[in-house]
């Protein structure tokens, strides 16, 4: 045991911490006419400013992010977010800056942009980059409506309906592809990687797209990755790059030279742009010469020294979201990239790599490897053997919060039974592996009533999500509603 | 080399000697000869003071807001934050964590995200908020589908006046699945919706949604609201809504919004060029299994102590994949603590008096701007809060700002679609007073557009 404790406040909903007191009406506002006014004003409660920082510190307290420890979420590459790129993202002249002043005035973040997307295109090895979507997702399903209007502008749209996809795929690849009115078919992977025979069966004049992450989602780099890109070519078919996976190839290879068309990267994994929790990102889009001219409005040009916004693009798609892309994460990326340079990046890509089987290897003595040993950013390990115990994954995963360490991801990708992805990216360094290694080494030698209650140090112990799911309690209107959960009997453990 | 990489002595060479390898370029055999890369080109490393000065040099380039006297509006804004806010969201343990996928580590963000959804909740006046999605106009296409699972049909009725950005970013959420987006004409002089125009689309059938907002593209509040959800019956109504105005306005829960979705950047978030923004969305409890996006559930854990977790996943595209209610995986969690400790800090009452405030300063330059000889302020009559539309006689909107800012006045942003081929209407602004102005401000902006209009207004 680590003797780690996480805070355990019996702090209370913000509005508990408010005298309880009837919302009063909005007061009138001079020419709105009466039926429009709030009546009832907003029911929240008046706080001082202290005690509204006080709760929400405590609440931080029962929060584990990336600075607290090592936190090895597969495909989530969650690397340390450098200080400065904060220090930055808050100047007034990057966070005081309105999406509508006048070009003369916004010269700055034009230049970063337009600065940005040159060394991101060289990163990927495309022509052109758009910053505008605003996560990883929503740039899966940009491109995806960029290939449906190339495909409708050549006529083909109707018979091109479907989007493949290998069966270790991300979950957003499949949803984005529906939401873009494409049907899904998956190929099922042989030794963890793409079948390329059964990619060949699959491909046919209806295919309007392959979509693929490499190295995957297995940690494995998808070595026949030019005679996919030939084959999905030679169907007339688009091949979609997933860049949540970047970081293990970077100065390597790229998705340019892998033969993809399109691109999503994630700045919040690659380039450590801090994820807030669950977002923000930035899902930057790579195009090659076919897609390019359908990327979203406006892009960003350069006439002599001054940088403009571009809306002259007839074949583009349009927009996706409100203004250009999330500056304040562009910046931190720009940032990012500046410090590394080239040399840095390649390094980036070397280090993790070689953390990640490093750590595969010494796990992998104690829990099955399903796949072949050489792996790049990530590793995968089946929990199946603690089944003899009557322990699952999920028991594992949860002990392992005890030894003050995040958990990887579990379950995930589904081809494993009882999966554990881990991914250790390039700023841990070895003494830090190596303790996370002896957490999970400690944890798989535990007793399965040990397993079984944990966790036991963080702020709450093993949390019922089925009650959750099954008798929602989504918001204080339905806690006032009386519904249980509030009334929950507490006992002390 | 930057020190974020780990390079503690001699770590590597034990790496690699316990792999039994030379090299770390050994584990990159798999990767194809013909698929690797020579330079990359993105020049050497910088120190992290170097890189400092480079940043700042371009940011130098920008004039920022407080340069200026701003009457930039639209769905972003450029309010004061208190600075417990960012103090708050400064907080590593909150900024640096990843989605909450193990929720006993992560019940601070968790509580703060279920706060959030209350929040909304109040604010919409509906039942069930998610944890928000990405900005507001991405939130009005998740809605656009959301209202498709709702109801049967291809056409979705949005106003003529809703912003260009909105309207495009809603023509692409609706083209995936084939359904069309259908513009409702307004009245010419009043900016409200043309409610026969609704009437007779809904009564032809085939249309699944109707969308209004509030305050409208114009600024304008519209009486219309109210006559919506009776004119439509079943038809599913979707109001994007400004949460400062919420503060003061009824709720769209209030007159038969079935979602409720907007721009949250205003409470609390930089506008930083535009990004990162918050995306808002809430419908009616017997449609919470077909939202999209993360929901933050109340439960308890193991000993019966309350505790919270993301819930309803089932609809989630790492679950359901392909029949997923949306593609959401990232949303914007920490914009989304950002908006409710802002709120928290300013309270009910504050909010109500800014939105007041931010009307009477409004007010006051709609009044000056309308003795301007050449302008229409505001072009519509309509009840307005803190934003009204102004028309130029003549001129353009782009010469008549330009003018302004040489008295460094931000005077609003222009309606028209930048797109070439775009219908080109009338020259149109949109105007907001900001925070920060005061009456001389708005006098200076006043004294500039008499100039303007003394100098012929751009003839």
């Amino acid at each position: 045991m680590s003797g780690y404790r996480q805070a355990r406040w019996d702090e209370p909903p913000i509005w508990d911490l408010a005298h309880a007191h009837a919302p009063e009406p909005a007061p009138a506002i001079p020419g709105v006419p009466d039926r429009f006014r709030r009546h009832e004003g907003l029911r929240w409660p008046e706080l001082s400013e202290p005690t509204v920082v006080r709760h929400y510190t405590r609440l931080s307290q029962m929060n584990f992010g990336i600075d607290s420890g090592i936190y090895p979420l597969g495909s989530c590459t969650m690397k340390y977010n450098p200080k400065v790129s904060e220090l930055l993202a808050r100047r007034p002249g990057a966070a005081q800056v309105h999406p509508y002043q006048p070009e003369a005035t916004v010269q700055g973040s034009l230049e970063i942009t337009w600065k940005l997307e040159r060394l991101l295109a060289k990163v990927t090895g495309f022509p052109e980059v758009s910053l505008q979507p605003a996560a990883g997702a929503h740039g899966e399903y940009t491109s995806l409506l960029m290939v449906r209007a190339y495909y409708r502008d050549r006529g083909e749209l109707e018979r091109r309906t479907e989007v493949l996809l290998p069966d270790t795929a991300h979950g957003t690849n499949p949803a984005s592809a529906s939401m873009a009115g494409f049907v899904t078919r998956e190929i099922t992977s042989k030794d963890g990687c793409v079948d390329l025979a059964a990619l060949k069966a699959a491909l046919s004049e209806r295919t309007a797209c392959f979509m693929l992450t490499n190295p995957n989602t297995a940690g494995l780099f998808e070595s026949e990755i030019l005679e996919i890109a030939e084959a999905v070519h030679g169907a007339g078919a688009m091949l979609y790059y997933d860049g949540a996976n970047l970081n293990a190839i970077l100065g390597v290879t790229n998705p340019g030279r892998m033969g993809f068309d399109v691109a999503h990267l994630n700045l919040h994994k690659t380039f450590a742009t801090p994820h807030g929790g669950g977002g923000p990102g930035a899902g930057v889009l790579g195009a090659g010469e076919a897609l390019a001219p359908y990327l979203p409005v406006p892009r960003v040009a350069k006439s002599g020294r001054r940088f403009r916004l571009e809306y002259d693009r007839p074949r583009s798609i349009g927009k996706v979201k409100t203004a250009y892309g999330n500056f304040g994460l562009d910046l931190r990326a720009y940032a990012f990239i500046l410090a590394h340079g080239e040399e840095g990046l390649r390094h980036i890509a070397r280090r993790a790599v070689l953390n990640s089987n490093y750590l595969a290897a010494r796990l992998g003595r104690r829990l099955p490897r399903p796949f072949r040993p050489l792996v790049k950013h990530e590793f995968v390990l089946s929990g199946t053997p603690l089944k003899a115990k009557g322990v699952r994954t999920l028991d594992l995963a949860k002990r392992l919060l005890d030894e003050g360490v995040h958990a990887p991801t579990v379950y995930f990708p589904t081809l494993v039974e009882e999966a554990l992805m881990i991914e250790t990216p390039e700023t841990e360094s070895k003494r830090e592996l190596d303790e996370f290694a002896a957490a999970v080494e400690r944890a798989l030698d535990d007793s399965p009533e040990h397993l079984h209650a944990a966790p036991t140090s963080c702020a709450v112990g093993r949390i019922d999500e089925v009650r959750a799911a099954r008798e929602p309690v989504l918001s204080w209107k339905d806690l006032r509603a009386g519904t249980r959960a509030d009334s929950a009997k507490v006992e002390t453990p | 080399m930057v020190r974020w990489i780990s390079d503690e002595v001699g770590e590597e060479a034990a790496l690699l000697e316990a792999l039994g390898l030379a090299s770390a370029d050994e584990l990159f055999r798999d990767v194809p000869k013909k698929a690797r890369l020579g330079r990359l080109g993105v020049g050497a490393p910088r120190s992290e003071a170097e890189v400092v000065a480079e940043v700042d040099k371009l940011l130098e380039r920008n004039r920022p807001l407080g340069r200026f006297a701003s009457f930039l509006g639209g769905r972003i804004s450029a309010r004061y934050s208190p600075a417990a806010v960012d103090a708050i969201v400064s907080r590593s343990e909150f900024y640096t964590a990843y989605t909450p996928y193990q929720p006993e580590a992560s019940q601070g963000m968790l509580r703060a995200l279920f706060e959030f959804q209350s929040l909304w909740v109040e604010l919409s006046g509906m039942d069930v908020a998610n944890a928000s999605l990405y900005d507001g106009a991405s939130a009005a296409g998740e809605a656009l589908l959301f209202a498709r699972r709702l109801h049967e049909g291809r056409r979705f009725l949005v106003p003529a006046s809703l912003p260009w950005e909105e309207r495009s970013v809603l023509a692409n959420y609706a083209s995936g699945p084939g359904l069309v987006v259908e513009e409702i004409p307004f009245d010419d002089r009043t900016g409200r919706l043309d409610l026969e125009f609704v009437r007779s689309a809904v009564r032809q059938g085939d249309v699944f949604g109707v969308l209004a907002d509030v305050p409208n593209g114009f600024g304008g509040l519209d009486e219309q609201l109210f006559e919506l959800k009776p004119t439509i019956g079943d038809v599913p109504l979707v109001v994007v809504a400004d949460p400062l105005a919420l503060s003061v306005l009824e709720p769209p829960g209030s007159y038969g919004a079935d979602v409720v979705v907007g721009e949250g950047q205003g409470f609390g978030v930089a506008p930083s060029f535009g990004g990162p923004l918050l995306g808002l969305f809430a419908c009616r409890r017997e449609h919470m299994r077909l939202a999209p996006g993360r929901i933050v559930g109340a439960t308890v854990d193991a000993y019966g102590r309350p505790a919270y977790t993301l819930t309803l996943q089932t609809r989630e595209q790492h679950i359901r994949r392909s029949k997923a209610t949306s593609n959401i995986c990232t949303n914007e969690s920490l914009l989304a603590l950002a908006f409710v400790v802002y709120a928290s800090v300013v309270g009910p009452k504050g909010l109500a008096s800014l939105q007041a405030s931010l009307a009477e300063k409004a007010r006051t330059l709609a009044s000056g701007l309308g003795a301007v000889e050449g302008l229409r302020a505001p072009r519509f009559e309509a009840p307005y809060l803190g934003e009204f539309a102004v028309e130029l006689g003549r001129g353009t909107a782009a010469a008549f700002l330009d003018r302004l800012r040489r008295r460094r006045v931000l005077g609003g942003h222009p309606l028209a679609d930048p797109r070439p081929g775009a219908t080109h209407g009338p020259e149109r602004l949109l105007v907001a007073p900001s925070e920060s102005v005061g009456e001389r401000e708005i006098a200076r902006y006043v004294a500039a557009a008499k100039a303007w209009a003394a100098s012929g207004g751009g003839r």
